[in-house]
């Protein structure tokens, strides 16, 4: 079933039209203009909304909408939405909504609002924008224009050092990782177009002949030429930077400078989950049907350790956002490890973790902002007993933090369930060292569970001396308790789905988005509930809670460990960021400095050298043969010329004046005309001569100016610069006699000769042809107007470049005056 | 089409010299360097057009064009050209230059200006 | 070019004798430019060495009543700098505006096209006479034109510009 592709393309520039609008609304409204934001972000999730059937009942073959955009290149513009972009286009927006209302409470009296929500809407249009691409360049067009816009709203302070630090990082790290990501879609290009009843094609998704719906004969190609594995790793960069896996991770708690409402959106909800939608997306792509396919190999590992370290990390943390932000990555790491999975639990564990993450580490970020705002710290020591202060931030709290540590029946708590079901299925099959999949996969969760606990516990206990937290403003309040809301109703369903009971919508809705990524769609509808068996991986369940409970006194003592072992160098990816960017710093600075050394013959003799160097290295790797010498060749008359010519400019060089030099320039002019003269160039010899006029006269006009310097020559330059001299001038000469013995028989410019006059038989209109007889200057007038028009533009250009030199002259002086004084 | 070797020994020798000027402290003689490197590259296209055909302008004025003639390649004719104009309007370009950086630092010694802006407190180019 | 000397009588004679031989020159070879030896660039550059002609023998002061311009403005585009720049201002629109209008017309960017007069009856009949021989119109002789006006109007401003200092 297609979609309405006016909703959708509505849907997509919305979030565009509003943010340009901003500057606009801004000086209308004022702070309200979060309102504003909201109710263009609520429209765009009600036009998301009206396509909910359409979504449901989607198919990978047909359902895009393709417009055309470059079709010389295989590029359109196809959208597809199905459950899994829905799924992130309801994240975007519908998070979008509330976050833009908390921001109403939390931005007041902040300064450069205008810019914020402008930023905030054109990112969450990107994000949009990821969501519903389904062809790979317009999907990595978005991609990075949410990475842009993340840069924007992470160096929001971009007064200070530590938010322009945080934003370049993050820049740095997603937009390269979203250049290996460039590189895959290339691989799956290029191998599209050798798989079995498919044409080259860039779409993913949507239309018979796109990558999804041909997936089994696009994974032919890649395996016969040897790129499988390379292309899946190059695609997992992209979504491992973005989502910030480790490695990569290391950007996302400096994100945490960026304004709290804005780590709510991007760094819980959305931009990270860009990364973890691409997996999603590619799943059904890359999933090959072998007991264990490279794609589980590759993804799943990630996945699980990026889970395991990050939650070790955030116990590390001393700040509530810097504790969310690693949390945030562990997450990422279930659902990356979900969809890597090559069993069905995988992919409910992926789409279902997408939803429930979303949901509580929003409301948990919001509340983090809360402490922030209303206690004045987010140091993790400093707080305690809130409770007493925020009952209501207590309660979202409490159903958040324990959604997020997985404790039953909380919404969190189904969806780790999966995750260890589908880690125990893996490892009883395949046995051996997969079992590390599902001990992993436990050992990481204890950590979730203590530091999830410790969130819980600033709300709890005995409230430090001096600490006084005001109540929050509803605006702030309401969007996370309306997401602690839905977390309940997710949790509810799972302990109604134990009396058989479900809740509509739901089970419908979360069955769409894991057939998106499924291989097969799933035989029943998706649905979940408490366990009421022992079985394996409830087990694992308890087993978690048991072992996070035991060690939860021990909380401190791991919180110092993790502190220390993270300080030391060559564990911390941290200081290999750092190490390297200096080092690229430093390079540059060093390379600038001895290579602009504000000389201009510095200039002249590095550029110099180097094409002489690369020309002769390029003959010299090519092995050419010099034509053989066969006589003079020209006649006496040009032969007599050039070496006048020569003698003119050897006269230039010596020349004891500025005068001088000029005269005897000219005879080098005009011999140069007479040469033109000679090789039956009549056009090229009357400007030639004109123009040597006119050089004459502006250089005498100019020199008359100038003081009459002419500079003495250092002997040890004398030798280099003669040596650099030869050496051009053997460069010259090689590419003169190289060039004229190759040129081809053939030349392009019997086509002019031919079309260049009025043909025998033409009507009244002659398009063709050019209808003249000088062919240079139908040439320059007709068959190459395009570039005649770049030549004079060049004229005007100078011309202008002039005016502006003598005429702005006196400009600008006031400040240098004042810098002087 | 057969090679000269007596072009590209003047070519050669062209650009040389015109290299070498290119490396003078003198800011008029790097011009002229550009200008006596900018003619040889004219002549070098033109060559590259080779000396085997007639006039680029066919018979008969404006009359149904005659049949197929060898006539020199008229499309480096028409590049060399735009070549020439665009070539004096980048060295009254560049002379104007010298003229200002004159009148500003009072000197059209690039060693000398090199070591000018080297200080910041004299204004140098910004 | 200082002038403390007056050039000689004979250097006045033979500019104002020649100069208007110049300028037509430079028009004959604009006009024939597409079947004959010529064209914009040509005509443009020849021009401007009548216009520097003029200025050298007689002066910045002489050329600018020639023209009927008011005296120089405050501004580098006061006078008659700014005639100039204003020239090749124009000259650029005219062949830009020449390729916007093929474009228009559902053709490449800057496709040219000729109307060929001469097999229209009445104009083939004039075509008889002793030397007119063929007339045909070429949209390309436009954009000529512009170049024309561009060499022209960007010359002479840098002429003019440096003349002035």
């Amino acid at each position: 079933m297609q979609p309405e592709s006016a909703l959708l393309l509505a849907a997509l520039t919305l979030p565009f039209l509003g943010a340009a609008l901003v500057p606009v609304v801004y000086r209308l409204l004022g702070e309200r203009t979060a309102y504003y934001a909201a109710a263009v972000a609520g429209a765009t999730l009600l036009l998301l909304a009206g396509e909910y059937g359409a979504a449901v009942a989607a198919e990978p073959a047909t359902s895009g909408v393709t417009y055309q955009w470059i079709p010389a290149l295989d590029i359109s513009f196809t959208l597809y939405l199905d459950g899994l972009s829905l799924l992130l286009g309801f994240l975007a927006s519908g998070v979008g909504v509330l976050v833009f209302v908390y921001s109403g409470g939390y931005m007041h009296g902040e300064s450069g609002q205008a810019k914020y929500y402008a930023t905030m809407l054109a990112f969450m249009g990107s994000m949009v924008g990821v969501a519903l691409a389904a062809d790979l360049v317009a999907l990595f067009v978005f991609w990075e224009l949410t990475s842009v816009t993340s840069f924007v709203l992470i160096g929001h302070y971009q007064r200070t050092d530590a938010g322009r630090y945080a934003a370049r990082k993050s820049m740095l790290i997603t937009v390269s990782g979203g250049l290996f990501m460039l590189v895959g879609f290339l691989v799956l290009a290029a191998a599209s177009g050798q798989a079995d009843g498919l044409s080259r094609t860039l779409t993913l998704v949507g239309t018979p002949n796109s990558l999804v719906a041909n997936a089994e004969a696009v994974r032919a190609a890649l395996k016969s030429s040897g790129l499988f594995v390379p292309a899946i790793v190059l695609v997992a960069l992209g979504a491992v930077t973005k989502s910030a896996q480790v490695p990569f991770h290391i950007w996302l708690p400096n994100a945490m400078e960026a304004p709290t409402p804005v780590s709510a959106f991007l760094h819980s909800a959305t931009m990270v989950k860009a990364g973890v939608y691409l997996v999603g997306r590619m799943r059904p792509l890359f999933l090959s049907e072998t007991a264990v396919p490279a794609w589980m190999l590759v993804v799943a590992t990630i996945g699980l350790v990026s889970m395991a370290i990050t939650a070790i990390l955030a116990i590390g943390a001393t700040d509530i956002k810097e504790l969310l932000a690693y949390s945030t990555a562990s997450h990422l790491g279930l659902i990356i490890a979900g969809y890597g999975l090559a069993n069905e639990y995988g992919v409910e564990t992926g789409a279902f973790h997408v939803l429930n993450h979303a949901v509580f580490k929003a409301a948990l970020f919001m509340v983090a902002g809360i402490i922030a705002h209303e206690a004045g710290t987010r140091y993790i020591p400093d707080l305690g007993g809130l409770r007493r202060d925020l009952p209501i931030t207590a309660g979202i709290t409490a159903v958040a933090a324990l959604g997020m540590a997985g404790v039953p029946p909380f919404n969190g708590f189904y969806s780790k369930e999966l995750l260890f079901e589908a880690t125990y299925y893996v490892a009883s099959h395949e046995g051996g060292l997969f079992w590390l999949y599902p001990a992993i996969a436990v050992f990481g969760s204890v950590f979730t569970f203590l530091y999830s606990i410790k969130f819980l516990s600033l709300f709890f206990g005995s409230k430090p001396d001096g600490l006084d937290a005001h109540r929050p403003p509803l605006a702030m309040l309401l969007p996370p308790l309306t997401l602690a809301g839905i977390a309940s109703v997710i949790g509810l369903n799972g302990v109604l789905g134990t009396f058989d009971v479900q809740l509509p919508v739901i089970g419908e809705f979360l069955t769409a988005v894991i057939d998106a990524s499924a291989t097969e769609p799933l035989e029943h509808g998706f649905e979940y509930h408490v366990p009421t068996t022992l079985s394996p991986y409830f087990l694992m369940s308890l087993l978690t809670i048991a072992l996070g409970v035991v060690s939860y006194p021990f909380y401190d003592r791991l919180h110092h460990t993790v502190r220390r072992l993270r300080a030391l160098p060559p564990v911390s990816p941290n200081w290999y960021y750092d190490t390297a960017v200096s080092g690229v710093n430093g390079l540059s600075r060093s390379v600038a400095r001895t290579v602009h050394d504000r000389r201009f013959r510095r200039y002249a003799f590095t550029v110099v050298t180097a094409v002489c160097l690369l020309t002769l290295g390029g003959y010299a790797a090519a092995g050419v043969t010099l034509p053989t010498f066969d006589g003079v060749a020209v006649t006496i008359p040009v032969a007599l010329v050039l070496v006048t010519a020569v003698l003119g400019a050897i006269a230039v060089t010596r020349a004891p004046s500025h005068i001088a030099g000029v005269l005897t320039l000219s005879i080098l002019g005009f011999m140069v005309a007479i040469f033109f003269v000679l090789s039956d160039a009549p056009d090229l010899a009357l400007t030639q001569l004109v123009i040597e006029t006119l050089l004459l006269v502006i250089f005498l006009l100019v020199l008359d100016k100038l003081p009459t310097w002419y500079g003495e020559v250092r002997r040890s330059r004398l030798v280099t610069d003669t040596l650099l001299s030869g050496v051009v001038g053997v460069t010259v000469f090689l590419t003169v006699l190289l060039t004229t013995a190759a040129s081809p028989s053939e030349s392009i410019a019997g086509r002019f000769v031919e079309l260049a006059p009025v043909p025998a038989d033409h009507g009244l209109w002659i398009l063709e042809h050019g209808g003249g007889n000088n062919i240079v200057n139908v040439i320059l007038v007709d068959f190459r107007a395009f570039d005649t028009l770049g030549e004079i533009s060049v004229i005007a250009m100078a011309a202008l470049s002039v005016l502006t030199l003598i005429g702005m002259r006196g400009h600008g002086r006031g400040d240098e005056g004042g810098e002087s004084a | 089409m057969s090679v000269s070797f007596v072009l590209a020994g003047v070519l050669g020798l062209l650009f040389a010299l015109g290299t070498f000027l290119l490396l003078r402290r003198d800011v008029v003689r790097v011009v002229w360097g550009v200008t006596i490197i900018a003619q040889a590259t004219n002549v070098y296209l033109v060559t590259m057009g080779g000396f085997a055909g007639s006039v680029p302008v066919l018979a008969g004025h404006g009359g149904h064009g005659g049949g197929h003639v060898a006539v020199q390649d008229p499309l480096v004719q028409a590049l060399v050209l735009t070549a020439i104009v665009i070539g004096f309007g980048t060295t009254a370009f560049a002379l104007v230059l010298t003229y200002r950086v004159y009148q500003e630092h009072g000197t059209i010694d690039l060693e000398g200006l090199a070591e000018s802006s080297e200080r910041p407190e004299t204004g140098g180019e910004r | 070019m200082t002038t403390d000397r007056q050039p000689t009588v004979i250097a006045r004679t033979v500019t104002r004798v020649v100069v208007p031989f110049i300028l037509l020159t430079a028009l004959a070879l604009l006009f024939q430019g597409h079947n004959l030896p010529g064209g914009g660039f040509i005509a443009g550059v020849l021009t401007c060495t009548a216009f520097a002609l003029v200025y050298i023998i007689y002066g910045r002061e002489s050329l600018r009543t020639l023209l009927g311009i008011a005296a120089d403005g405050p501004g580098v585009l006061g006078g008659i700098t700014g005639l100039y720049a204003r020239l090749f201002a124009v000259g650029l629109l005219v062949a830009a505006t020449g390729g916007v209008v093929s474009m228009a017309l559902g053709y490449p960017f800057l496709t040219q096209a000729v109307l060929y007069l001469s097999d229209l009856p009445v104009v083939h009949a004039l075509t008889a006479v002793p030397g007119v021989g063929t007339l045909e119109l070429a949209s390309a002789f436009v954009f000529d034109l512009g170049v024309y006006a561009v060499v022209v109007g960007g010359l002479l401003s840098v002429l003019s510009v440096v003349g002035r200092e």
